[in-house]
């Protein structure tokens, strides 16, 4: 059954999964060539300089992607379901509600998941190329928060969507910008590296937002 | 035995009376037509019915279970029609026959597509791409797949032209006599009802007016020539 639910959602967000992956693919690419091209022309001395003295994380284009990709997925996957209230459909399944539901986000976190580990892999992969161990380490750190902020705005989006009412839609919307802005904050490298159990904690409480609109939705709020 | 027993059923929105204490069952083997004009409150009872509201108070029972917490084996009993014929337009005919397969061990496949056969469509025609007819006869299809022992069917006609309203009647009919199916069915096109019908629920703003077998109910109002000439004269034109 659960193989049956990844197959329906497949079908519904294939198009959009694999525009995330052409996005991710070419951001990458990009990034990299920019690089390669700041080393031929200023140099690693300079590269060093702007990433030691400066301060500066270097892949920085890559911020906005997790999260955008999240919200998009998010969309995707629920519209459709709240759309003509299509949600019955799933929740009438001979299934417990919240069974479905969990299969229902657990599709869109691990094609997420997937798609970021792989990101994340290649971006390590390329810097382990040309810099230290220190700024491997540094990097993860710096872009860990944007990546648990895509999969926080896909549990946050699934939330809104599936909330059955207009208003509270909006106030749910409302109480998600600043916990999305807490994992947005900062660029500049390994900021976050204090509060990485609090970002993790924050994240695993969000998942469970869904359920609320479920149940008000199942009580016909 | 009664498959759907309702007791006190009492709803508001806001201050708005849907209904107060209302009863009614529907007895195994029988079809039986909740009639009423818009707004009387034939989908808030099937919205109680498959606990996807809570009335204010009273209770809803389907093969004996809370109708608001019905277990995986009562829901996989029960076929379920949202109104609008709602199913995942973003699959084609194979693909969602394939999708809800899965979740049904007595699953006839081909009770679907012995129907969808009836269809001037493709097996890889995307349900968003059909009339709403034939999208109605793809969600009636899913059900008689499913082989449920109830079949809750919300404003079936909703949308349909004369013939493809004249296919749905005929084909559930033949099909819930010769299975013992029970039905329960929601429409406020009366012509349709009396082709299909055991017993019918007249639903009038805040009550039920009248609850009898058709046969019943057409005897007492012999002066009228129809259930639909009926049914005016007992609610109203408007």
């Amino acid at each position: 059954m659960f193989k049956s639910v990844l197959y329906k959602e497949w079908i519904k967000t294939k198009w959009y999964v694999i525009g995330i992956c052409v996005v991710s693919i070419l951001l990458h690419a990009y990034m990299f060539m920019k690089l390669g091209r700041s080393i031929r022309f200023a140099g690693m001395v300079h590269l060093w300089d702007v990433i030691i003295n400066k301060d500066q994380f270097i892949f920085r284009e890559i911020k906005l992607f997790p999260l955008i990709s999240g919200i998009v997925l998010g969309i995707a996957q629920f519209v459709p379901e709240i759309y003509q209230k299509r949600l019955k459909l799933a929740l009438h399944l001979p299934l417990p509600s919240f069974r479905i539901i969990s299969w229902n986000v657990l599709y869109g976190a691990i094609t997420l998941a997937l798609v970021y580990v792989i990101s994340i892999a290649i971006l390590i992969t390329y810097i382990r190329l040309y810099f230290a161990i220190e700024f491997v380490e540094s990097a993860f750190l710096t872009i860990l928060p944007w990546y648990l902020a895509g999969i926080v705005s896909y549990f946050l989006v699934a939330w809104i969507c599936l909330e059955p009412r207009w208003n509270r839609r909006i106030i749910n919307t409302i109480i998600s910008i600043p916990i999305l802005c807490t994992y947005m904050i900062t660029a500049l490298p390994a900021a976050y590296s204090s509060c990485v159990i609090l970002i993790l904690s924050i994240a695993i409480v969000v998942m469970f937002f869904v359920y609320i609109s479920v149940i008000r939705f199942k009580d016909g709020k | 035995m009664n498959i759907i027993e309702c007791n006190n059923l009492t709803h508001y929105y806001g201050d708005r009376c849907i209904y107060e204490n209302l009863n009614f069952s529907v007895e195994q083997g029988k079809i039986v037509g909740l009639l009423g004009k818009n707004g009387t409150g034939k989908t808030t009872t099937i919205n109680i019915l498959n606990g996807f509201l809570k009335p204010q108070s009273g209770n809803c029972k389907i093969f004996g279970e809370d109708s608001s917490s019905l277990s995986p084996e009562a829901k996989s009993k029960i076929g379920l029609l949202i109104e609008g014929h709602v199913q995942y337009a973003f699959m084609n005919i194979e693909q969602i026959e394939k999708y809800y397969s899965a979740f049904f061990p007595d699953w006839k496949r081909e009770a679907y597509y012995e129907l969808m056969s009836k269809l001037k469509v493709t097996p890889k025609q995307k349900l968003s791409k059909m009339s709403c007819g034939q999208r109605s006869q793809v969600a009636l299809g899913l059900i008689l797949a499913q082989n449920p022992e109830l079949l809750i069917l919300d404003d079936f006609s909703m949308g349909l032209d004369p013939g493809y309203r004249l296919l749905f009647v005929d084909y559930l009919k033949e099909y819930a006599t010769a299975e013992n199916k029970t039905v329960f069915v929601t429409s406020h096109i009366i012509q349709d009802m009396e082709r299909l019908i055991d017993e019918l629920i007249i639903l009038d703003y805040g009550k039920i007016l009248v609850q009898e077998s058709v046969g019943e109910f057409m005897e007492t109002h012999k002066s009228y020539e129809s259930l639909e000439k009926a049914f005016i004269g007992l609610t109203g034109k408007y």
